[in-house]
């Protein structure tokens, strides 16, 4: 398959796609190797730019996806408002910032930081299926322990966790050493 | 006197780190140079203000004053560390010494930070919107780019079991095949119908060929396949992936009724 017809399945692919699709599974698609992709998904994104299409392709979740422009938001909101799905709350977003960086992680530890009760919170992520409960911790009351979920890179438009800036916490520790 | 109705806004806070944050930000001070006691009483002081307010002050709140306070008195009148006995409900914090204290509102300042992080994100990924097709399956049309009716689909169906057969049986059993699929294929489509007659009710097409090998299987399938496109039987599915239904066509059950008659008649 030519170069142009790859680039068109590629895009074929996406459109049809709701989740992100890995680059194996592009590559399965087209008899090429997974390496292949990168490029011809980056060409893709340029040629999308350059004709001030409407859509773009980006990364997300570990697989290419397609979706509409930012800019175009106001008026999209327009069409589709009902759809829209509610913000999360502050005390959702400090707990999954926690649970982000800590998993697996336990419900106490998570209230320990907040220093908050947080089962509620945690019962309104997993409804919302961003966290899920990978399993129990070892020693007394075999907690849960929470994880984030591949909804939860696809809600912050995240590649995958190192995506996430550095915790700085390793530098404060160190400054607590000196002193 | 006028009474005037005035309301405060109070900003609502995720907890008492959360308040302990808002004191700190406020008295412009880095979180390793509080005066502890200082925090307590702006934090006290506030507590009191909403009390007055009659606002609801959750645990949490209080589990800290009573910490702040643990915190302030131990400054001002040293003890040794052992003698102490805590207070059960502080175990929520567990936070003994000025320095405990520090280390937990920052750790807590970092992660409210990538919290707001998170929700910058949050805002910049709600702005693209996603396709939705509500959980349908996608269709993909073919090179014919037409829908099949059911009818034409069985047709199609058919077809290829019946490639499906030819190709597979080649060799071994081609002469035997060709002569008899046919027969058989009737064979079965009349016994299919003569048990559907007298069930009549719809019945999952598992039952038909839940018996016998591969062939058996592949004859049955074509035995109904041929009968929906002949529409002398109808497949029904509820949902994706659901049982299979098979019913005899309500028309051809009234002909089959009539013709049944007629024959009594004759034998009679």
């Amino acid at each position: 398959m030519e170069k142009e017809e790859q680039k068109k399945t590629i895009e074929a692919l996406l459109f049809l796609s709701e989740e992100p699709v890995k680059a194996d599974k592009i590559a399965a698609v087209l008899s090429i190797a997974s390496e292949e992709v990168a490029a011809l998904v980056r060409e893709l994104q340029d040629e999308f730019s350059l004709a001030r299409r409407g859509l773009q392709i980006f990364e997300a979740a570990g697989g290419y996806q397609m979706g509409t422009r930012p800019e175009l938001a106001p008026y999209l909101e327009k069409a589709f408002s009902e759809d829209v799905s509610s913000n999360l709350s502050t005390a959702a977003l400090e707990a999954l910032a926690i649970i982000a960086y800590k998993q697996p992680v336990t419900r106490i530890e998570i209230e320990s930081i907040r220093g908050v009760r947080s089962e509620h919170v945690l019962e309104n992520l997993l409804k919302r299926k961003l966290i899920r409960v990978s399993g129990r911790k070892e020693g007394p009351g075999r907690p849960l322990l929470y994880n984030t979920t591949p909804d939860f890179l696809k809600y912050f438009g995240l590649m995958d966790l190192a995506e996430l800036p550095p915790l700085e916490i390793e530098k404060q520790v160190e400054k607590q050493a000196e002193n | 006197m006028q009474q005037t109705e005035y309301k405060i806004k109070l900003p609502s806070f995720e907890g008492p780190f959360d308040l302990l944050f808002h004191l700190i930000k406020k008295a412009e001070v880095d979180i390793w140079s509080i005066s502890i006691a200082e925090i307590t009483d702006q934090y006290l002081s506030y507590l009191q203000s909403m009390r007055e307010l009659n606002l609801d002050i959750a645990s949490e709140f209080l589990v800290m004053a009573a910490t702040l306070l643990r915190l302030k008195s131990k400054l001002l009148l040293p003890r040794p560390v052992s003698g102490e006995n805590r207070e059960e409900d502080e175990e929520l914090f567990e936070i003994n010494t000025a320095e405990e204290l520090f280390q937990r509102l920052e750790e807590y300042r970092i992660f409210r930070e990538m919290a707001r992080y998170l929700q910058e994100r949050e805002v910049e990924q709600q702005k693209i919107y996603l396709r939705s097709t509500g959980g349908q399956k996608v269709m993909v049309f073919t090179r014919q780019e037409t829908v099949y009716t059911i009818w034409e689909g069985a047709n199609q169906l058919s077809d290829i079991m019946h490639r499906f057969a030819e190709a597979t049986m080649t060799d071994a059993y081609v002469p035997a095949f060709s002569a008899v699929e046919d027969f058989v294929v009737a064979e079965k489509s009349d016994y299919i119908q003569s048990v559907l007659l007298r069930h009549r009710r719809p019945l999952p097409m598992k039952e038909f060929i839940n018996a016998g090998g591969l062939w058996e299987v592949i004859i049955t399938f074509i035995a109904l396949l041929e009968m929906a496109r002949l529409r002398r039987v109808v497949l029904l599915q509820e949902n994706t992936f659901g049982t299979i239904f098979v019913t005899l066509d309500p028309d051809s059950l009234q002909e089959e009724e009539a013709s049944g008659e007629g024959r009594t008649e004759k034998n009679d």
